[in-house]
């Protein structure tokens, strides 16, 4: 299967077409190596299957809508990891509510079959009613259930300290970070 | 919409209730209400306890109402959902109990631990005053019209 970098660059990129990002905030927001990265979007490109667009110092990769299997990827991806991109759009919408999200479970991992939930970690001050309802769209897009569960910050890192079992587990196993990264997981956890 | 409607296509089936079927589903409200709130809980419990409440108490006003869901596939969903057509709830307020039906059906059957301690208060405080609505409505609702 394709490594966890990979996916995580198409998902990122497949997920929202419509949108070039350079290559930091993709660094950022895949959450892995730059060299690791770079690689991907090297490979990717002579694929095909972006773009890469240089606008004044910035080089930007975009998904390729010229590529003759773009539709089969994006709909695998808007499935799977682009259910990333998916659910972006929709929590952006709460702002400085949500510090972090990530998908956790089946999807993280790449084992998910088609009736697959979307499992979600939301880190913030946004209530579940509001997280639910931000999600509305994406989980329509997705048609899959995304099951969110929204911890407030300090509630989040003082069960990290004393070792939930959920949370630890979650925090430990395969993640796709939807908001935030690394470096907002590792305040979390410190 | 309407229950009657829902009844047609076997949603739900006519029932005569009694007073004493309302007061002992009320009763059970009561019960789940209190205990929710024991201390040591985890959220998930909390959350199981209280909902197990509000199902009961729209079941209670479903009844009061003249029909009951049959049990199987899709009874919780109906029950919570008749909220709309018996206490005459908003959409949101109906569309938030479900998404505590199916946080309360992850957390018991597939992520035990997922539900945090603010989401189990959200869903008290929102489940104290559905209940609080569904007993008012009781109130005016008669029932045994004729008697018994």
């Amino acid at each position: 299967m394709l490594g966890q970098t990979r996916l995580s660059v198409l998902g990122l990129l497949y997920g929202r077409p419509d949108e070039a990002r350079y290559l930091n905030d993709i660094v950022r927001a895949v959450g892995a190596g730059t060299g690791a990265v770079q690689r991907e979007l090297a490979r990717l490109t002579a694929a095909g299957l972006l773009r890469r667009v240089v606008r004044g110092k910035q080089v930007y990769f975009q998904a390729n809508p010229d590529a003759p299997i773009f539709p089969e990827i994006r709909g695998l991806i808007v499935k799977t990891v682009g259910a990333v991109g998916v659910l972006r759009s929709g929590l952006e919408m709460l702002g400085d509510g949500i510090h972090l999200a990530f998908i956790y479970g089946s999807v993280a991992r790449g084992e998910e079959t088609v009736a697959s939930d979307v499992d979600l970690i939301v880190i913030g001050a946004a209530g579940l009613f509001d997280v639910v309802s931000a999600l509305a769209p994406a989980q329509e897009t997705l048609r899959r259930e995304v099951n969110p569960a929204v911890f407030p910050r300090a509630e989040a890192r003082r069960k990290l300290r004393k070792g939930d079992p959920f949370l630890t587990a979650v925090v430990e196993g395969p993640k796709l970070f939807v908001i935030g990264g690394e470096r907002e997981l590792a305040e979390l956890v410190c | 919409m309407s229950l009657q409607s829902w009844s047609a296509d076997g949603r739900l089936v006519p029932h005569r209730v009694s007073r004493d079927e309302v007061a002992a589903l009320l009763a059970m409200v009561h019960h789940s209400l209190e205990q929710c709130r024991i201390a040591g809980l985890s959220p998930d419990w909390q959350l199981n306890i209280a909902y197990n409440g509000v199902l009961q108490a729209a079941n209670a006003a479903l009844l009061a109402a003249g029909y009951r869901a049959p049990a199987g596939e899709g009874h919780h969903y109906v029950v919570l959902q008749s909220l709309l057509y018996t206490v005459g709830l908003d959409a949101t307020t109906v569309q938030k109990l479900d998404t505590l039906r199916k946080k309360r059906h992850v957390a018991t059957y597939a992520r035990a631990g997922s539900v945090s301690d603010r989401e189990a208060r959200d869903a008290l405080e929102l489940i104290d005053g559905i209940c609080a609505d569904v007993e008012a409505w009781l109130r005016h609702v008669d029932p045994e019209p004729t008697g018994g």
